[in-house]
């Protein structure tokens, strides 16, 4: 592991906690901007399958640490014949490996990337994002019951990808400038290796 | 597939197999560790977006002013710039005042803390509240705001507290239709984005006498609420084969929720 994917690793911590401060646009089906999944999708393309792991463990940790909500305390959870639903939600750990089949997802067209096709990778961030977020859905309505698939549900999907992925040139920016500062080659070095055994 | 990458795929195997094994006090451990760490920048972030409401607040009044300085004197303009910040005042004092008198009228010990952020877009309905147990905050203690109640705490660290929405599938709170003995377990609903909340109550009798408009209160049963908080008024009843079901209007504006009263019964600190 090089110092390149410590920066990696750092910028999916700030992700979080610029994640703090996005906000929800109401007027959107309470769309929103995901910074975490947008830099760690965005981060999965540019580096190969292990740091990519390790990039969906951090992010999927912090992510479940924000928002799952873990069911209180036996003496606190009130009286179970009254309470008789534990009130139980997603396991906690199930957004990293929701994270690493994203993540393998973006590495599928690491090829496209690799030859400077970064708006194919922007757009497939935004398809991934969309379909992480209906995994998710999907994980919750499953853990509650109750299958509610409403049209404000696809729009507030349709939306929150869609904005997310309108945030990927700057973060792809970002990791260009990081691979340079620590001399990291993010571009042809599959291609190259690929062309030679060609030649 | 090489070598360093088999091992990685090992080791992301055998660490989420230990993530999922945590057991829910663990779980409940990292994620108020997780807090304590995020507080700093949730108080910090607060304070900045209220300057910048603030500023760009003041840069609309002053536009607004701009346009009526071609209009009018500049003594009037004066003048009205001044009334102006009086009644912002004005309304602030009232508010602040409400909030006072809120507090004093309540029956219950509790303590006013500020929202200070609502959490992004997923699909929980959490919220950020700027107090936790160095104010003698525990989790699982009631929520209540000007109109009735909002919620529980859910994890509290030292400064601050995450607390469940009334809104969130997960907050259930036994509660009666005030006037009838009907009696149930009232929840928020999924899949109202950006449309106005709505709480479900279930277990009602079939045939039940559950007229819109009648008002939905806290039973107290189940230790986890005080009795007689309002919760909102029935919008609409639906008789079942087995049970009544019966859709809930909460009388709390979840849209405008700026300051909350944490009720101090409980003092449990977690683990």
């Amino acid at each position: 592991m090089g110092w390149n994917h410590l920066s990696l690793l750092s910028l999916v911590i700030t992700a979080c906690i610029f994640q703090q401060f996005t906000p929800s646009f109401q007027s959107l089906c309470d769309a929103g901007i995901l910074l975490v999944p947008l830099v760690f999708l965005c981060a999965a393309v540019t580096v190969g399958a292990g740091p990519m792991l390790l990039l969906a463990f951090t992010a999927g940790f912090l992510w479940d640490a924000q928002h799952v909500i873990t069911p209180l305390p036996p003496e606190l959870a009130g009286n179970p014949e009254v309470y008789d639903d534990p009130g139980g939600d997603v396991k906690f750990g199930y957004s990293i490996m929701l994270y690493a089949l994203m993540g393998f997802f973006m590495q599928g067209l690491q090829p496209l990337f690799r030859e400077g096709k970064w708006h194919v990778s922007a757009l497939l961030a935004g398809i991934a994002i969309f379909l992480y977020l209906s995994a998710e859905y999907l994980c919750v309505t499953f853990v509650r019951g109750d299958l509610i698939i409403s049209r404000t549900l696809f729009l507030k999907i349709s939306f929150t990808a869609l904005l997310t992925m309108l945030l990927c040139p700057l973060v792809f920016w970002i990791l260009y400038r990081l691979a340079a500062l620590f001399h990291h080659t993010i571009s042809y070095e599959g291609l190259a290796s690929e062309r030679n055994a060609a030649d | 597939m090489k070598p360093i990458n088999f091992i990685a795929l090992v080791l992301f195997i055998c660490g989420v197999t230990w993530v999922l094994t945590l057991s829910e006090r663990s779980v409940r451990r990292i994620q108020q560790a997780y807090y304590a760490t995020m507080a700093p920048f949730l108080k910090g972030g607060s304070s900045i977006e209220t300057r910048a409401r603030n500023f760009l607040e003041e840069i609309e009044h002053s536009k607004d002013l701009e346009n009526q300085l071609r209009a009018i004197e500049e003594e009037y303009i004066k003048l009205r710039s001044i009334e102006g910040r009086l009644r912002e005042l004005e309304t602030e004092n009232a508010e602040l005042r409400r909030a006072l008198e809120f507090k004093e009228k309540s029956r219950l010990n509790v303590i006013a803390a500020r929202v200070i952020k609502r959490q992004p877009a997923t699909w929980w309905e959490t919220a950020i509240i700027d107090k936790g147990q160095s104010d003698s905050i525990g989790a699982g203690v009631p929520i209540i705001a000007p109109g009735g109640l909002a919620g529980k705490v859910d994890i509290a660290s030292e400064d601050t507290c995450s607390m469940i929405l009334l809104t969130d599938e997960r907050c259930q709170v036994s509660v009666q239709v005030a006037g009838t003995p009907e009696v149930g377990i009232l929840h928020g609903t999924r899949g109202r984005y950006g449309e106005e909340p709505r709480l479900i109550l279930r277990h009602l009798s079939r045939e039940a006498a559950i007229l819109p408009g009648m008002k939905v209160i806290t039973t107290g049963k189940g230790g986890l609420f005080p009795s007689n908080l309002l919760i909102g008024t029935v919008k609409e009843y639906t008789p079942g084969p087995v049970e009544g079901v019966a859709l809930v209007q909460p009388s709390v504006n979840f849209d405008e929720l700026g300051v909350v009263f944490i009720i101090a019964q409980k003092n449990e600190h977690e683990g």
